[in-house]
């Protein structure tokens, strides 16, 4: 029994040492106006072994999902949603231990939409759209490092980063989520490092066009000028 | 009649003087007394303004979010009006939780969750026990005592504090606990050199400038100081690679604090405020004698100063002791719940030492510190406190520069970064990683930049929202936000000079830093 159980430890141990290893997992989506988004995602692979090997897309929906580039052989197919989508893909036999396979797909409703219900308040002004990614590594084989871009609309910004997980570790430096300019268009990206087995990282924005109200101006133009009218004998010379 | 309408007020007598109870913690808003500071007070008005305008309609920055920067712009205008003071600072609050209402940098929820922060309570609770030594004469007992031993001149009375401060500092780590024990000695040695709220003196605002000084630099002595520090040994070590032992901070971080409060000490009553002869002694007919006199009237302790010292006694012991009480009790007694059981003690019907309504708790001040920690935590949670040190850094090509710009750069940095934040945790946690990758960036050992910075982060002395000693003593009404802004700047001026001066010279010995004009690799 003892013999049998070590006979299966080893060739656990050989099977999972031989699974197709996940280096990077680039994400870049960018968003319409029209609140759709277009994706390409980039997976360097090393240790590929010929066969099956599962990705999840932290997305439920998509269209249009094409293969761009990968070595000669490698297939792409839709999996089932659970929550996120599953992507399989086929490695031919005689591939190369080092891969990258790059994919695009198109994303209907990028935007959260949110209705509120009769009687209910809303809760973000006029021109304000919410967009959430959640990524979950379903997959036994560790992410060494998942980004993911989200460019957004032309004419728009972030006016808040709403969510932002996992907190950082004490060893890592700086923010889950930072804001930056890509291809001229201001953009938010979400890194995570080594991500096992479970883990998750999810990002929420809210995205505002970029245009300010001259109500601010206006208001404190106003206020500074009666202050200064109304408040002179602050500095008026007191007769002793 | 002339004669009458011209006459000097009468000089308080001693026990006029000693009558704490009339010491309410006021919240008048000060007179502006020279024409500067009216002109500033008259210009700071529009001023802020005209801040909030220019940073709100900035092209907004890539790295920024709208509401990182309608923080910013929402912090900059409460800045410029807590430092010019057109309105008492509690109102300067109230305006900036409503603006990062309505600029949407914060939501009510947030907002309003900071009147139960851990800090506000320490503060409220701290008040009570304070008032529980006024109300027994404890204060008294102990402010007189300090004055028949040291109060001969004014200096040594102010040196006799700076003593004190660094003789409580490694054992009570939490800085509001260390002033509220103090306030009331100070209250009333500052009224026995003739410094009252309603007409304060150089003496007082030196002797409370001083101690606030102390208070907060004298933490970084030791490494349990505060919490602060033990964050930022825990990111030398995580991040850094370097272990720091208790020796090494010590021998790193006290000499420069107590020296820099020496400094202080002298430099504050012969330059900043210069103390007049006539209050470098007693404010008394009779002098010294007469205090002694006082003193000995006193007789021996009363039960109620006895149980007053038993119940401070049971929350100092509570304060000291906080790392054992996870072994002795199962639970940590954080310092607000240490003040919390002294609090119920006080209360206490029939056992107690205090009514409710004797409690002198300056509800003003907990709405101004409110009001800056939504301010200092809109500029953290929105992300906009990090980008700025990052474009500071990030905007300076340190890698051209031999090491000692470079590391008095980043000491500067993290020494007047307190300006910005209410929250040494939060400083340490966005300053300290960074300094950490810039240092191996530039290819030096971090522990060089780390160090040092971290000695930085307890001087929270320029401005009273900075920290909470701050604060507590801003309601003493003895000096205004110009004044505290004043002698913290020359208090952090002369760190970073000191810092600088160690990192040359025996830091570079100690092996902590390289040579001083070394270039990078």
């Amino acid at each position: 029994m003892n013999i049998l159980r070590l006979f299966s430890c080893l060739m656990l141990a050989s099977v999972l040492s031989r699974a197709t290893e996940i280096e990077s997992y680039q994400l870049r989506l960018t968003t319409a106006t029209n609140g759709t988004g277009q994706g390409l995602a980039t997976v360097k692979m090393s240790g590929c072994v010929p066969g099956q090997m599962n990705i999840p897309l932290g997305f439920t929906k998509i269209e249009a999902l094409t293969l761009e580039a990968a070595p000669k052989g490698v297939r792409l197919e839709p999996g089932p949603s659970n929550g996120q989508l599953l992507l399989h893909f086929f490695l031919p036999e005689g591939i190369a231990p080092e891969a990258t396979v790059q994919f695009s797909f198109t994303v209907p409703r990028a935007f959260q939409i949110i209705e509120p219900g009769p009687g209910e308040k809303s809760t973000l002004p006029a021109g304000s759209r919410l967009f959430r990614h959640a990524f979950v590594n379903t997959q036994e084989t560790t992410i060494g490092s998942y980004r993911f871009e989200l460019l957004f609309p032309e004419k728009t910004m972030a006016q808040a980063i709403r969510e932002q997980l996992p907190k950082p570790k004490k060893s890592e430096v700086g923010p889950r989520v930072l804001l930056s300019k890509l291809e001229g268009r201001q953009a938010a990206t979400l890194q995570f490092t080594a991500l096992k087995q479970g883990d998750d990282t999810s990002m929420q924005l809210e995205v505002v066009p970029v245009r300010k109200s001259f109500g601010w101006l206006l208001g404190g133009l106003l206020l500074a000028a009666a202050y200064l009218y109304y408040f002179r004998d602050i500095v008026a010379r007191k007769e002793t | 009649m002339a004669a009458t309408d011209t006459a000097q007020p009468k000089a308080p007598t001693l026990h006029e003087l000693l009558d704490m109870e009339k010491m309410v913690l006021s919240s008048k808003t000060r007179e502006a007394q020279s024409g500067s500071e009216r002109w500033m007070r008259y210009l700071g008005f529009p001023g802020g303004i005209a801040l909030f305008l220019l940073v709100y309609y900035l092209p907004a920055g890539a790295g920024l979010s709208s509401a990182a920067q309608a923080g910013a712009a929402c912090f900059a205008l409460a800045l410029v009006w807590w430092v010019t003071e057109p309105f008492p600072t509690y109102v300067t609050s109230l305006v900036l939780m409503f603006l990062l209402l309505v600029t949407r940098t914060s939501n009510a929820k947030a907002i309003m969750d900071v009147l139960g922060m851990e800090v506000i309570w320490l503060n409220l609770l701290a008040f009570i026990l304070s008032s529980m030594l006024v109300k027994t004469r404890l204060a008294k007992r102990m402010a007189l005592w300090l004055v028949v031993r040291f109060g001969h001149k004014a200096n040594w009375a102010l040196l006799a504090f700076v003593i004190l401060q660094l003789a409580l500092a490694p054992l009570i780590p939490a800085t509001a606990a260390r002033c509220v024990m103090t306030l009331p000695l100070m209250i009333v040695v500052a009224a026995i050199y003739g410094s009252t709220q309603e007409s304060p003196n150089n003496f007082g605002k030196n002797l409370m400038l001083l101690n606030l000084a102390c208070i907060s630099v004298l933490s970084s002595v030791t490494m349990t100081g505060s919490s602060a520090n033990l964050i930022a040994v825990g990111l030398i070590q995580n991040m850094g690679g370097h272990r720091v032992y208790y020796m090494d901070w010590m021998r790193v971080g006290a000499p420069i604090a107590i020296i820099t409060m020496l400094a202080m000490w002298i430099i504050g009553q012969k330059f900043l405020f210069k103390i007049k002869p006539e209050d470098q002694v007693p404010h008394l007919e009779g002098g010294l004698d007469l205090i002694r006199e006082q003193y000995a009237k006193m007789g021996p302790f009363s039960f109620a100063e006895k149980k007053a010292l038993a119940i401070f006694g049971v929350v100092l012991f509570l304060w000291m002791t906080d790392t054992f009480h996870m072994s002795w009790f199962g639970v940590e007694i954080s310092a607000p719940f240490a003040a919390l059981l002294g609090a119920v003690i006080v209360l206490f019907p029939r056992w107690g030492i205090l009514q409710w309504s004797e409690a002198d708790i300056p509800w003003h001040l907990l709405i101004f510190s409110a009001g800056a920690y939504a301010g200092g935590l809109a500029l953290d949670d929105t992300g906009a406190a990090e980008w700025g040190v990052r474009m500071l850094f990030g905007g300076m090509n340190l890698k051209q520069v031999p090491f000692g710009i470079a590391f008095t750069v980043v000491i500067a940095v993290m020494m007047y970064s307190h300006l910005l934040t209410t929250s040494k945790t939060v400083r340490t946690l966005i300053l300290l990683p960074i300094i950490i990758t810039l240092a191996k960036t530039l290819g030096w050992d971090p522990l060089a930049f780390a160090l040092p910075a971290a000695l930085c982060i307890d001087w929270v002395v320029g401005l009273p929202i900075s920290g909470k000693p701050n604060v507590i003593l801003f309601s003493t009404n003895q000096f205004t936000v110009m004044d505290n802004f004043k002698y913290g700047m020359v208090a952090c001026t002369l760190g970073v000079i000191f810092l600088v001066v160690s990192a040359a010279t025996w830091f570079h010995w100690l092996g902590i830093t390289p040579a001083f004009w070394a270039m990078p690799q």
